[in-house]
């Protein structure tokens, strides 16, 4: 029971990490990722082949995870400085796709449907840190730090250059802002912080395949960070706790059948995320009055 | 004959897509709503239709039902979504995020009652027999074909003759001007999202005889639309329609050189070069940046 509530608490730790990721693209710089479970994915295999093939270093994993995530978000930049708005989200569905393809046809690198097994328990400078308890104190360390750079970069001339932007591009561009790197930068951040999430999750789990990287799952994300209040920092883990939490808090009802369990999680954030975009689109955390 | 084959199923498919295409691009041009949750429409319809046929309906009856029930869907998304989100000028990440939510509502619901596989309506239409040799065709392609042609001819006579047509295509120019004309905006609106509703129906109806529907068929059919959206140009219905029937095509011939497995990749792949290269689409007018 221990260990569940232990495991538990780790995934909303990791997913929280990824949340706060997406809210610097969606939150803070106004691009409208779609695709963000990709990065995610990449973050997750770069990690574990990392692990796999060279070293169980949590640390040195999600620094190759970063890397790999963060160079290749690259290809989500370029549409995000041609197009915007249902353009954007076009594309962001594109890449979500083709990646999702790429991932279970690309046998030698991600192991396909079958996946990447036997991902070693993860070390931190040759200690082992993968005991649930352990594991866990690992992934607070890296969802404070995340949050740390996050907030110190947003508090920083590039943070509200990049809101300046989502407000208004075109002031914000006459104002001799340089749209494109300041876009690029932001999404090279924002990939690279959930390429980390992604190498924790890996090692969490121990097994990886296509099914954590879906279309479902880049929903699930952007649910957690709306539903918690966009652009907030407290939001995107609001949200994350509060989706990971409720399916764990549905197993005690004892009416809803246990195959139904995901139906129900899925019907309860659909219609929250409906409501909420009527009532109060700032999210649980955002400011009342906002637009 | 493969080949042959495939273009055969290819055109089916992509007939579907052309319908459902149409659908979302005629409320998108109208409206500028980008109507996500209209592949809830397609399984609603698709669902009804197939409950219908369970209780034992004559099949003309089904289908009113199916038509009731999906343009009911529209017009309630219209007015209980869409209407108060932009009444407090909520921005077009808003309305996407709702949609969405309603779309994930929608099928989680659909799944909680009917199951996650897919149902199939049994139909003769479906029996295939060898046409030329190797060649097997079902009555079912020639009843798509009819249905598909008549209604986009019932379509865009509408849009060119009738008052309420030149309406739509006014509020998709400036909706401003046009209440200032007397016309009722929120009115057209509703009507955008009767007539692109109603559309998606044949789509759903000939999936659940020939292939099935499933709950995750929404957003599969979602996609695609927005897809053929773009690829035929925002604002274009028969770029759209166009660019539906073409990504069907393309996704079925594509396995003569690429495994099955890529088929579906193909689509989005093209979605993303007309992004990439030609974001005004087949025959949309030049976008700015």
């Amino acid at each position: 029971m221990i260990n569940y509530i232990l495991n538990l608490l780790t995934l909303a730790t990791i997913y929280s990490i990824a949340a706060a990721s997406l809210n610097v693209l969606v939150g803070y710089a106004g691009i409208f990722s779609i695709a963000h479970a990709i990065f995610f994915g990449l973050g997750a295999y770069a990690g574990a082949q990392f692990a796999l093939l060279i070293v169980p270093d949590v640390l040195l994993a999600s620094l190759i995870g970063a890397v790999v995530s963060g160079a290749l978000s690259l290809l989500l930049a370029l549409p995000a400085l041609r197009v915007r708005g249902e353009y954007f989200v076009a594309a962001g569905l594109g890449l979500q796709m083709v990646g999702i393809t790429i991932f279970s046809e690309a046998h030698s690198l991600t192991g396909g449907h079958g996946g990447l097994v036997g991902i070693p328990a993860a070390t931190l400078f040759g200690f082992d840190v993968s005991s649930p308890g352990a594991f866990l104190i690992v992934c607070l360390v890296a969802l404070l730090l995340s949050l740390a750079v996050i907030q110190i970069l947003m508090r920083s001339s590039f943070g509200r250059a990049l809101m300046s932007i989502r407000d208004n591009e075109s002031a914000a561009e006459s104002f001799g802002k340089n749209v494109p790197l300041l876009k690029t930068l932001a999404m090279v951040v924002g990939c690279a912080i959930v390429g980390v999430a992604g190498t924790l999750f890996a090692f969490n789990l121990a097994f990886i395949n296509v099914e954590s990287f879906t279309l479902e799952q880049s929903i699930l994300m952007l649910a957690m960070v709306v539903i918690g209040g966009v652009g907030t920092l407290s939001g995107p883990l609001i949200g994350a706790v509060f989706l990971l939490i409720l399916p764990a808090i549905l197993t005690f009802i004892p009416f809803i059948p246990p195959t139904e369990i995901g139906t129900v999680q899925q019907f309860i954030y659909g219609s929250l995320m409906a409501v909420l975009m009527i009532f109060k689109p700032s999210g649980i955390a955002g400011k009342t009055g906002g637009k | 004959m493969l080949f042959l084959q495939l273009l055969a199923s290819g055109i089916q498919t992509g007939i579907l897509y052309a319908l459902t295409a149409a659908g979302f691009a005629l409320i998108f041009g109208a409206t500028k709503i980008f109507h996500v949750a209209h592949g809830a429409t397609f399984v609603i319809a698709g669902y009804a239709f197939y409950e219908c046929i369970q209780l034992g309906m004559w099949w003309p009856w089904a289908t009113l039902v199916s038509f009731v029930m999906a343009i009911l869907a529209g017009i309630l998304m219209a007015v209980f979504i869409y209407r108060p989100i932009q009444r407090s000028e909520g921005s077009f990440f808003t309305v996407f995020v709702a949609a969405f939510g309603v779309s994930i509502a929608v099928q989680s619901l659909i799944q909680y009652f009917f199951g996650r596989g897919s149902v199939t309506v049994s139909s003769s239409l479906t029996m295939a027999s060898e046409v030329i040799e190797g060649l097997y065709l079902a009555p079912i392609l020639a009843v798509a074909i009819g249905v598909s042609i008549v209604l986009f001819g019932l379509v865009v006579l509408f849009l060119e003759k009738k008052n309420a047509g030149l309406g739509l295509r006014a509020l998709s120019e400036n909706p401003g001007l046009l209440e200032a004309f007397g016309l009722n905006a929120k009115n057209l609106t509703v009507l955008a999202f009767v007539i692109g509703s109603a559309l998606v129906v044949p789509a759903a109806i000939l999936t659940s005889i020939s292939i099935g529907i499933q709950p995750s068929s929404g957003s599969k059919v979602m996609l695609i639309s927005l897809a053929a959206t773009i690829v035929g140009g925002i604002g274009s219905l028969k770029g759209a329609a166009l660019a539906g029937l073409f990504l069907g095509i393309i996704e079925n011939l594509v396995i003569t050189v690429v495994d099955t497995q890529w088929s579906e990749a193909v689509s989005f792949f093209i979605l993303f070069a007309f992004i990439m290269f030609r974001p005004s689409g087949l025959f949309g007018a030049s976008v700015k940046r």
